[in-house]
């Protein structure tokens, strides 16, 4: 049932990525209704800010319109646009990085978190808004692996491969995002 | 600080990727230590908040712009839209036609079977009017004239479909188009041979039974093109694959 059910959204797919490369306007906006909110979103949360992610989300989709050719229908929809989205927002952040000067650890973001035991979460209330503030504090390389990891549920082997760095500094990002998101969240005792 | 060598196991924990060793010694630490206890129990808790964060809408006219800029470049092109509420009113539109046509066709084979083809009334009227008294067989006008009345709801009909095709065309795959196309081909030549027989022998039952089933056909042929661009356009492919491999 779920096989069938994958094949006939697969075809669904490539029945619109079809009128989409036939130059059809209404076939890709469908295409952006159905997806522009879970990609804005990402891309809100990997950058840091909505007027950037707004700028990027345009990009995205005018860049998955010239990659259409590329979609054979092997993966999902959402997924293959998951992954150009991706790559756009990554090439914006690494440029954003060398504009800053900060080119030498591409978005492994090596600078340490203080080892702060004295910030607790402990029984507050943790709400959504909160945390999406805190996490757009973050520093890009922290981010990134954060929101790939604990928001998207990607491993850390993908979220290694997404951003071009070794699994290993992939879980130090991730777990010194999750350390730094405790302190901005947290009180002190 | 001895809890420092527990911190990256409180943390693959809560990934779920601690082994079973660590995981054992962990657990012993946890049993004595306050502040790893509440470490855990905070990452926990961001990570369960993190994995129910909501998406949130894209900014009203992000669309707008996206569709300026592939305008711009040249990469699409605007078809004239019908709104699938307008879609469906044309379709219906278009069903109650092809009703009247299977009626018109219907009444007039009724006719055609009702009597032998020497004796035949010519129409229903001419019954109703004079009970009893037999109806002088049918001309060759007479016949030619059904006929035409019948032809003409049939081609107002396929001209309503045409309408319907020509603005929904693109929600049919081409070669879909083409096989539908084909078969329209097919079935009109099935129709003019058997227009020629019944011009022939007008009084032919077998000639207008010909006619009917070709008519039949074509009406067939007109209901799936409607609902396979209904589907398209709703995106059901397993529906629209239904009703394709319902004609092959």
């Amino acid at each position: 049932m779920a096989t069938s059910k994958r094949t006939v959204d697969r075809s669904a797919d490539l029945a619109l990525v079809e009128r989409c490369r036939r130059g059809e306007l209404g076939a890709f906006e469908e295409l952006y209704r159905a997806h522009a909110g879970r990609l804005y979103t990402l891309a809100c949360r990997m950058l840091g800010n909505p007027s950037d992610a707004e700028d990027l989300l345009q990009e995205i989709f005018l860049a998955a319109h010239r990659k259409l050719d590329s979609f054979r229908g092997e993966s999902a929809l959402g997924t293959w646009l998951y992954r150009v989205a991706t790559n756009q927002l990554l090439d914006y952040l690494r440029s954003r990085r060398a504009r800053a000067g900060q080119l030498t650890d591409g978005l492994d973001d090596m600078a340490g978190v203080a080892d702060d035991m004295t910030a607790r979460i402990g029984d507050r209330l943790v709400s959504k808004l909160d945390l999406d503030e805190a996490i757009a504090q973050l520093p890009d390389g922290c981010r990134a692996a954060f929101v790939l990891h604990d928001v998207e549920g990607l491993e850390h082997q993908e979220v290694a491969e997404a951003l071009g760095i070794a699994e290993g500094t992939s879980k130090s990002q991730v777990h010194k995002a999750r350390m730094r998101l405790r302190q901005a969240l947290g009180v002190r005792l | 600080m001895a809890c420092q060598q527990y911190r990256s196991s409180i943390q693959d924990l809560v990934d779920g990727t601690i082994g079973p060793i660590r995981r054992a010694e962990l657990e012993q630490h946890l049993e004595v230590c306050a502040d790893c206890r509440a470490l855990l129990e905070d990452l926990e808790r961001l990570r369960d908040v993190a994995r129910s964060l909501d998406d949130r809408p894209p900014p009203d006219g992000a669309w707008l712009q996206i569709a300026a800029r592939l305008r711009q470049e040249g990469r699409v092109r605007d078809l004239p839209r019908v709104s699938g509420s307008r879609m469906r009113i044309a379709a219906l539109a278009m069903a109650a036609a092809i009703v009247i046509v299977a009626g018109a066709v219907l009444l007039f084979v009724a006719r055609g079977r009702q009597a032998p083809a020497s004796a035949a009334p010519a129409t229903a009227a001419a019954n109703t009017g004079a009970p009893g008294n037999a109806a002088p067989p049918p001309s060759v006008e007479s016949v030619e004239a059904e006929l035409d009345q019948a032809e003409q709801h049939y081609e107002t009909a396929i001209k309503g479909l045409q309408q319907i095709t020509a603005s929904g065309q693109q929600s049919l795959d081409p070669q879909v188009a083409r096989t539908l196309n084909k078969n329209v081909q097919v079935v009109d030549q099935a129709i003019a041979e058997s227009r020629a027989a019944l011009r022939a022998e007008p009084a032919s039952v077998t000639a207008r039974n010909s006619l009917f089933d070709a008519l039949r056909q074509k009406v067939a042929l007109l209901q799936d093109t409607i609902a396979l661009m209904n589907e398209m356009r709703k995106g059901n492919q397993a529906g629209a694959a239904q009703i394709v491999e319902g004609r092959s």
